[in-house]
């Protein structure tokens, strides 16, 4: 195997990524409660050769007002990291990322739920570093109020120090800022050593953290630009920290919705997007910008001008850039936006998908993509039978597995 | 009689550890003789710098894929873990188990562990005491968010839960302030299994309050019967039925445990199981497979299934919020 071949992530989140994709007739409604399911979805990817299954998280309700989230299915799942201990010990050779907050968690706590993974997979197990920006979750830890963005990002500074430390066994003790840890970790060097470390925090601190600790960062971008300035940028400050652009794989997002034909595919998403009740909708645009009264303004009018928030710093200029280049009302922002939460959208054939994957692939504006099938099980069964194939065609991906670590899989360094 | 084994995967530094593939064949052999549960420890109590390749619960959430009866219980630490992600673990635990999982609460602290976790000076032991108390409060409380048929799955009227049947804890205390709800459903066994271990005296009024299981350590058949029978007078002083707190004395195993011992635990009455202690090396577990388990067998205290699907049945405890 010579030619660069594409990463692929399968992220899997319950009903599906689409906000409306628990009420699909075809979808699988008690996902949230049914371990063979994810069982089953795990085994489904790891046939399909992709590098790994990622699990987002947080500790906490999505959404505050109790009707909205009534409406969806994400307030309430399983616990990744056990569900991902539950998966290695039913899968052989897929990668099994979880997410993990920096803010809630404490270093030595997880570099020691980490190394277990690792152990119990074989070395299969990744940490997504979340700094967790939700005040819904903060309420959970005893704290009053979210912490500034700045403070949360020299507490994930110092914690993913830490746990590099404790997992190279570098000398024992650490006394900082915001931790204290005395003892070298008691769980022996787990088989890639370092667990993969994963990162998506897109603004300024975000990607400096990511430039200086990640070996895969997950992304939001819509256009090809924004994908690819994302990934200059970033592959940019890696010298900074004495990287080589290979030591970091950019995975952006993508939500796609193929059939046998464009206007299938299209009547397909149509279906979905008349699921989407609009309150639903519009509460699931506030809370990624941070604002918790939307539902005020005019649905049918333009998105009124907003101060910047303590929260998704990026992600927020993201989705006011989508509108106004656009000229997108509320509603139909909201709409757009909750059926891939600001990811890539592509409707199409598998040639068609196949095509777009491609485009930004050898354009340098991708090392991969993390799949967001929109419902489960029917949308990652397409995306598999039916892109799949059509990637292995073109030599864009593997057909069989080359390695047994999650790192052998990336073609990640060990790292020192 | 309750059967339960212990299986601590924490060795001294050096020792040889258990495999994944080693413990999975040890835990099928208890399933098949009818053990109502496995009790999996990951650190020496003594603090001693030890290796184990497993944290518990993760080891947990594999074991409960390749295991089908067994009850499963883990040790977690209130400094270890903030209570929500504690709860939350051990709820999606027993959902991944199908409502075969316990926690075991240790109520002594391992006097190098809030070191690791930046509380370079530990906590006094009153204070350690009252903060264990407050936390399983909490946990207890987290558990019991959702209620039992809070999950509505409606497609077509567009409501997949309840918000009605869905309780925020809005815990305010001493040491922890928890808003809630727990963001995993309801546990198939109302709650997980609650576990308490290493208690000192005074705190067997609060265990007697809350526990499912008490175990009692370090005890000798005689003490074992005594303070069982005022665990259960404090139980009956707090309300709770004689069966909602069973007891189990915790035997250790290996070559100290013979014919002779093992039979002064069996024939003494006034607890209502036995946890046989074992620490994780290739010939203490082969010792027990091989000379316990048959004595055990001959005696007729073992079984060919388990009672129950959950460990709740299998303890014929009734359902976690019931009482």
């Amino acid at each position: 195997m010579s030619a660069r071949q594409m990463k692929l992530g399968l992220f899997l989140w319950a009903t599906g990524h689409h906000i409306a994709a628990w009420r699909h007739p075809d979808a699988y409604v008690r996902a949230g409660i049914d371990i063979d399911h994810y069982i089953k979805l795990a085994q489904t990817a790891e046939a399909a050769k992709f590098d790994m299954v990622f699990c987002e998280d947080a500790a906490g309700l999505r959404e505050a007002n109790v009707n909205i989230a009534s409406q969806t299915s994400r307030s309430i799942g399983f616990e990744p990291i056990s569900l991902l201990a539950a998966l290695a010990a039913q899968t052989e050779r897929i990668g099994l990322v979880s997410t993990a907050s920096t803010s809630y968690n404490e270093p030595y706590g997880l570099a020691r739920m980490f190394a277990s993974l690792d152990n119990l997979s074989g070395g299969r197990a990744g940490w997504n570093l979340v700094t967790s920006a939700s005040p819904i979750e903060a309420a959970n830890f005893g704290a009053t109020g979210l912490r500034p963005h700045a403070d949360r990002y020299a507490r994930a500074r110092e914690f993913a120090t830490v746990v590099a430390s404790l997992w190279n066994r570098h000398a024992a003790g650490h006394t900082g800022e915001s931790f204290s840890v005395r003892d070298p970790l008691d769980i022996p060097p787990s088989p890639q050593g370092t667990p993969v470390m994963v990162q998506a925090g897109a603004s300024e601190d975000g990607k400096d953290l990511a430039a200086r600790t990640a070996d895969v960062v997950f992304s939001a971008a819509q256009t090809f630009g924004e994908a690819k300035a994302f990934y200059d940028d970033l592959k940019g400050r890696l010298v900074a920290y004495g990287r080589q652009p290979d030591d970091v794989k950019i995975m952006p997002g993508v939500a796609p919705i193929v059939a046998a034909t464009k206007a299938e595919a299209q009547a397909k998403y149509d279906a979905l997007q008349e699921l989407i009740p609009d309150d639903v909708g519009v509460a699931l645009l506030s809370s990624y910008l941070s604002i918790s009264d939307l539902g005020r303004y005019p649905i049918d009018g333009p998105l009124p001008e907003l101060p910047e928030s303590e929260g998704m710093k990026s992600r927020q200029a993201l989705v006011i850039e989508q509108a106004r280049r656009d000229g997108l009302s509320i509603r139909e922002l909201a709409r757009y936006f909750a059926g891939a939460r600001g990811h890539w959208r592509v409707v199409g054939t598998a040639e068609e998908i196949a095509d777009e994957l491609q485009a930004r692939f050898e354009g340098g504006a991708a090392d991969g993509f993390n799949v967001m099938p929109s419902w489960f099980p029917g949308e990652l069964d397409a995306f598999v039978t039916l892109v799949m194939p059509e990637l292995q065609r073109r030599g864009l991906f593997r057909k069989d597995y080359e390695g047994r670590t999650l790192r052998e899989h990336l073609g990640l360094k060990r790292p020192i | 009689m309750h059967l339960a084994i212990s299986l601590n995967i924490a060795a001294k530094n050096g020792q040889d550890v258990l495999s994944f593939d080693q413990i999975v064949a040890f835990v099928r052999k208890m399933e098949a003789a009818g053990f109502d549960m496995v009790f999996i420890s990951d650190s020496l109590a003594s603090g001693e710098p030890s290796t184990s390749p497993f944290e518990a619960t993760t080891l947990l959430a594999a074991l409960a894929t390749v295991t089908g009866s067994i009850g499963l219980v883990a040790g977690a630490s209130t400094l270890a873990h903030q209570p929500y992600n504690l709860a939350r673990r051990f709820a999606s635990l027993d959902i991944i188990s199908h409502g075969r999982v316990g926690w075991n609460a240790t109520m002594r602290q391992n006097p190098r562990e809030a070191a690791k976790f930046s509380q370079p000076e530990g906590f006094g032991d009153e204070d350690f005491r009252r903060r264990a108390e407050e936390y399983i409060g909490i946990v207890r409380g987290l558990w019991q968010g959702w209620e039992a048929d809070a999950l509505l799955f409606d497609k077509a009227g567009g409501r997949f839960h309840d918000p009605g049947r869905m309780h925020f804890l809005d815990h305010k205390g001493e040491f922890f302030s928890v808003r809630g709800p727990l963001n995993v459903a309801r546990s198939p066994q109302d709650m997980p299994v609650l576990v308490m271990s290493s208690l000192s005296e005074s705190q067997f009024d609060f265990a007697a309050s809350f526990a499912d299981v008490i175990v009692l350590d370090d005890v000798s058949p005689a003490d074992a019967k005594s303070t069982g029978d005022d665990l259960r007078r404090l139980a009956a002083t707090s309300g709770r039925r004689p069966s909602a707190l069973k007891v189990l004395a915790a035997s250790l195993t290996g070559p100290g445990l013979t014919t002779d011992s093992l039979d002064r635990w069996l024939t003494t009455p006034g607890f209502d199981g036995i946890n046989f202690t074992l620490p994780a090396d290739i010939p203490t577990t082969l010792d027990f497979t091989d000379r316990v388990l048959p004595e055990l067998r001959r005696r007729g205290l073992t079984r060919s299934a388990n009672a129950g699907a959950t460990l709740r049945e299998h303890l014929g405890l009734g359902m976690g919020g019931a009482e």
